[in-house]
C-alpha cells in the first residue's frame, strides 16, 4: 500500500508534509499537508489543521480543514473546526461544529 | 511483512514520532523517532534525529544516535552519523558509519594510558644533562626564556636572569617532572646553544 500510514499506536507531534496519500489511525498533533487524499480512521485523533486534496473523516479532528476537492465527514466522525472545500458531505451520525465555506 | 506504520517516500515529518509498534520509514523525519517495536529505515529514507527501537535496521541515512533495545543492523549502502548502541550490533560491508559503536554489557576497556605515562618519565632524566646548556642560552634572548623553562632544574642562573621576563626563572625551583609540563611552549632543540662558558657553567650546575 503506497502512501503513509500512521498506525493506531503511533503518535506524531509535528508537521507532516506529503505528496501522497496519508491515512491516520493514530494521533497527530501539528499540521498535515498533502496533495493527495487524507483519511482519518475511526481511531484517529488529530489536533491539526489539515490541507489535502480530499479528506475523509471517520475519527476525531480538531482543527481547520481545507480540501481542494471534497470533504466527507462519516458517521462516527467528529470535526471541530472550519471547513473549506468545494464539495462536502456530512453523514447522519457525524458530529460537526464549525464554519463551512464552499467557495473555493 | 507490513509494519504497523509506514512513513511513505513522499512524506516529510518535522517533529517527533513515537509509538508502541513497528515503523517503516521510507520518507524523511526531522526529529526523534522513538518506537517500542522494530524500526526499519528504507534506502531512500533519512532521519535527522535520535532513533530508538527494538530491532533497528538501517538501509538509508540516519544523522543522530541510534539505540536498539534488541539490535541495530546497518545494511550495505546505509550511512549513519551518530552513536550506535544495542546488545547486538551489525554493520554490513559497504555501510558508512561515523560515531561510537557500543554493544551493551561490555566493561570499560582501559588501555593506552600507561604508554603515555611511560613516555613522560625519560623526559626529566634528560633535563639535568641539558641543564648545562640552557645557561649560555640566557645570552640569547630569543631562545633563552623558553629554554630556561624547559630545562628548569639546573638554571639557577641567578646571574643570568636579566631575562626576568622569564617568569619561568622562578619555576626552576620545582625540579624534575614539572618543568617538563611547562615545556609545551618550548620549541625544544638544545643544539644551537653550545657556546661559550659552557664549561664554567657546568661546574655551577653540578653544585646545584
Amino acid at each position: 500500500m503506497a502512501g503513509t500510514l500512521i498506525g493506531e499506536e503511533l503518535t506524531i507531534e509535528g508537521e507532516i508534509t506529503s505528496d501522497e496519500e496519508v491515512t491516520v489511525d493514530g494521533t497527530l498533533r501539528g499540521t498535515l499537508t498533502t496533495v493527495d487524499n487524507v483519511s482519518i480512521g475511526p481511531s484517529g485523533v488529530v489536533e491539526a489543521d489539515i490541507r489535502a486534496g480530499s479528506l475523509v473523516v471517520a475519527g476525531q479532528v480538531t482543527g481547520n480543514v481545507t480540501a481542494s476537492d471534497r470533504i466527507d465527514l462519516q458517521a462516527g466522525g467528529r470535526l471541530i473546526g472550519d471547513v473549506k472545500a468545494s464539495r462536502l458531505t456530512i453523514a447522519d451520525g457525524a458530529s460537526f461544529k464549525g464554519n463551512v465555506d464552499m467557495e473555493l | 511483512m507490513a509494519a504497523a506504520s509506514v512513513i511513505g517516500r513522499g512524506t516529510l515529518i518535522r517533529g517527533n514520532v513515537s509509538g508502541d509498534a513497528a515503523l517503516d520509514v521510507q520518507g524523511r523525519v526531522q526529529g526523534d523517532v522513538t518506537m517500542q517495536g522494530d524500526v526499519s529505515v528504507g534506502d531512500e529514507a533519512r532521519i535527522d534525529g535520535k532513533l530508538t527501537g527494538a530491532q533497528v535496521s538501517i538501509a538509508g541515512t540516519v544523522v543522530g544516535n541510534v539505540r536498539g533495545s534488541e539490535a541495530v543492523l546497518v545494511e550495505p549502502g546505509a550511512r549513519v552519523v551518530g552513536d550506535l548502541s544495542a546488545p547486538r550490533i551489525g554493520v554490513a560491508e559497504g555501510a558508512l558509519v561515523r560515531g561510537n559503536v557500543r554493544t551493551d554489557g561490555e566493561p570499560e576497556l582501559e588501555v593506552a594510558r600507561r604508554p603515555a605515562a611511560a613516555v613522560r618519565r625519560p623526559m626529566p632524566a634528560r633535563a639535568p644533562v641539558a641543564a648545562a646548556r640552557p645557561q649560555p642560552v640566557a645570552h640569547k634572548p630569543a631562545v633563552a626564556p623558553v629554554e630556561a623553562v624547559a630545562r628548569a632544574p639546573v638554571p639557577k642562573p641567578a646571574p643570568e636572569p636579566p631575562k626576568v621576563e622569564v617568569a619561568s626563572v622562578s619555576e626552576p625551583h620545582l625540579e624534575a617532572p614539572k618543568p617538563v609540563e611547562n615545556k609545551p611552549a618550548a620549541p625544544a632543540p638544545v643544539v644551537p646553544v653550545l657556546n661559550r662558558n659552557i664549561r664554567g657553567k657546568k661546574k655551577k650546575a653540578h653544585r646545584s
